[in-house]
């Protein structure tokens, strides 16, 4: 026990003696965090505007209100039948205007406009799911070719056009964040060496007594391992205190974009901390302790 | 007992050392000398397992370290204490705290410090000036902590290269009665110097070296080269 209390004390001497060595790898593993959540937030932004336009996404066939439930469901099950098709939704009269007077349940106009109608003048349809969104184009082309005297009109409101380029930016954002991430990775090792590699030669004289006087190889690294861990300690310290006042000042913006949706990065984030920051201190920890083992192991001669 | 068994080295393709044999026995005051370049400090070297022999055997008493393994290095050190021309004493912290950081790095419990440190400044005299720092006082007195420091672990053999090199006559003479002292209590006492006058002064065993080799061994002898 005293051993592990003149290994931390030692590791923070070290740490105060290389201050602006020890603000330069902190800064550099900073930069690298905020990276990886800078594109993670991008991420979470993608995934949830691509959720949006999904919903979005309306392919319906409206059915003649003479329509027999037998002739309905024969063509229901003619096009789940197909492959492309995840499932069909039989919407009925009477369901179509319950889920119509509850959308416009706040608009007296529209209900007092229904009421004098009279009678319901919305027709009974199927809404048919795409099982690949990015495939719906396809879908839609064999949909049409569906020859059937109960159909009375066809909806293709197609936003796959939109879906398949916020696919293919939150692609490109990924392809280019990994490669960001990969590089802060490598900087982050080279740095965090190159830190323990100059502490360890401003201690050249010290480390040279305690390996003359019997110290022990344990003795002599694990100062540079728990420096490695409060580096890593310290910066993910200062991401999640910097990164949740900037995802609180982001979330109004993110509201008014997203009117409508539930879109809240800040619960995001708070749901799942321990997965995303405790990884991250995992990884930068890992990277810490490899960099200082290397250095160690060459400039030590542990 | 300290055993070298036909023990060479070469670095390149320069032979260091050739062929030495030595026995050394407990309690013994022994004076390696000889010229720069004869290889004294290989063979000290070696003995601290900083380096390997390239060919021959090392035994510590029953303890066979020519091929010492790095984790074993450690104990070796505090078995063996040593002392350079250079004290190699940390200028940031007081004689005491010296003393003390050998113990500390090596597992000592705090108990043990307390015990120990007092008692080996006073032996090589030092208890008044326990919280000077190295600056403050004489290269024999930082000499002398750099021995009260290898005398913490309570060592079998003392291993001293050059401990005079860097002093004056009184402080040299001084370091040698302390080392003979040491060895009064039975530490086995190593001495490698190519100071003339001490060798001569103190009348014990002396092994000469020359290029490597060891050309004279003397129970009573005098500085020969």
């Amino acid at each position: 026990m005293q051993s592990f209390f003149r290994i931390i004390k030692f590791s923070f001497q070290d740490i105060a003696r290389n201050v602006w060595l020890t603000i330069a790898t902190i800064t550099i593993l900073l930069i690298a965090l905020f990276s990886i959540n800078i594109l993670l937030t991008a991420r979470v932004i993608s995934d949830n505007a691509v959720v949006a336009v999904r919903e979005k996404i309306n392919i319906s066939l409206y059915i003649k209100p003479d329509a027999s439930d037998s002739e309905i469901m024969a063509l229901k099950s003619q096009i789940a039948g197909s492959d492309k098709v995840k499932s069909v939704v039989y919407i009925s009269k009477q369901d179509a205007l319950e889920s119509f007077r509850d959308k416009y349940k706040n608009d007296q106009a529209v209900l007092a406009a229904l009421k004098e109608l009279g009678r319901n003048p919305l027709s009974p349809s199927l809404t048919i799911v795409p099982k690949d969104f990015s495939q719906s184009e396809n879908l839609i082309n064999e949909l049409r070719t569906i020859d059937s005297p109960i159909i009375e009109s066809r909806d293709f409101s197609d936003n796959s056009v939109i879906l398949s380029k916020i696919n293919s930016i939150t692609k490109r954002v990924n392809e280019v964040g990994m490669f960001l991430i990969a590089i802060f990775i490598l900087t982050s090792l080279l740095v965090v060496y190159n830190a323990i590699r100059v502490a360890i030669y401003t201690h050249r004289q010290e480390i040279e007594i305690m390996r003359l006087v019997g110290a022990s190889n344990f003795f002599i690294y694990m100062p540079y391992m728990v420096s490695a861990f409060v580096y890593a300690l310290i910066s993910i310290l200062i991401v999640i205190s910097v990164f949740y006042p900037f995802l609180s000042l982001l979330q109004p913006y993110l509201e008014a974009f997203f009117t409508g949706y539930n879109v809240n990065l800040l619960t995001y984030f708070v749901d799942n901390f321990s997965l995303i920051f405790g990884s991250q201190f995992l990884i930068v920890l890992l990277i810490n302790v490899l960099a200082s083992l290397f250095a160690v192991r060459k400039y030590a001669k542990v | 007992m300290i055993t070298l068994h036909n023990v060479s080295k070469s670095y390149n393709k320069n032979q260091i050392l050739r062929g030495i044999n030595l026995r050394i026995e407990p309690g013994e005051f022994v004076s390696i000398v000889g010229q720069s370049g004869a290889g004294k400090t290989t063979m000290v070297k070696i003995l601290i397992g900083e380096e390997r022999v390239g060919t021959g055997q090392v035994a510590i008493g029953d303890w066979d370290i020519t091929r010492i393994s790095k984790k074993e290095i450690p104990y070796l050190r505090r078995q063996i204490g040593v002392i350079f021309q250079d004290f190699k004493l940390l200028p940031k912290k007081t004689l005491e705290e010296n003393v003390s950081f050998a113990l500390e790095v090596s597992g000592g419990t705090s108990a043990k410090i307390k015990k120990v440190v007092p008692s080996v400044m006073k032996i090589v005299g030092l208890e008044d000036k326990r919280r000077r720092y190295p600056n403050e006082v004489s290269g024999g007195e930082q000499q002398r902590t750099a021995i009260a420091r290898a005398l913490v672990h309570q060592p079998k053999i003392l291993l001293a290269d050059e401990p005079t090199g860097n002093l004056d006559a009184i402080n040299a003479n001084e370091i040698i009665d302390l080392l003979l002292r040491i060895n009064k209590f039975g530490t086995t006492v190593i001495l490698v110097t190519h100071n003339k006058d001490i060798v001569n002064r103190l009348n014990r065993r002396v092994v000469t070296m020359e290029q490597g080799q060891i050309i004279s061994d003397q129970a009573h002898g005098k500085y020969l080269l």
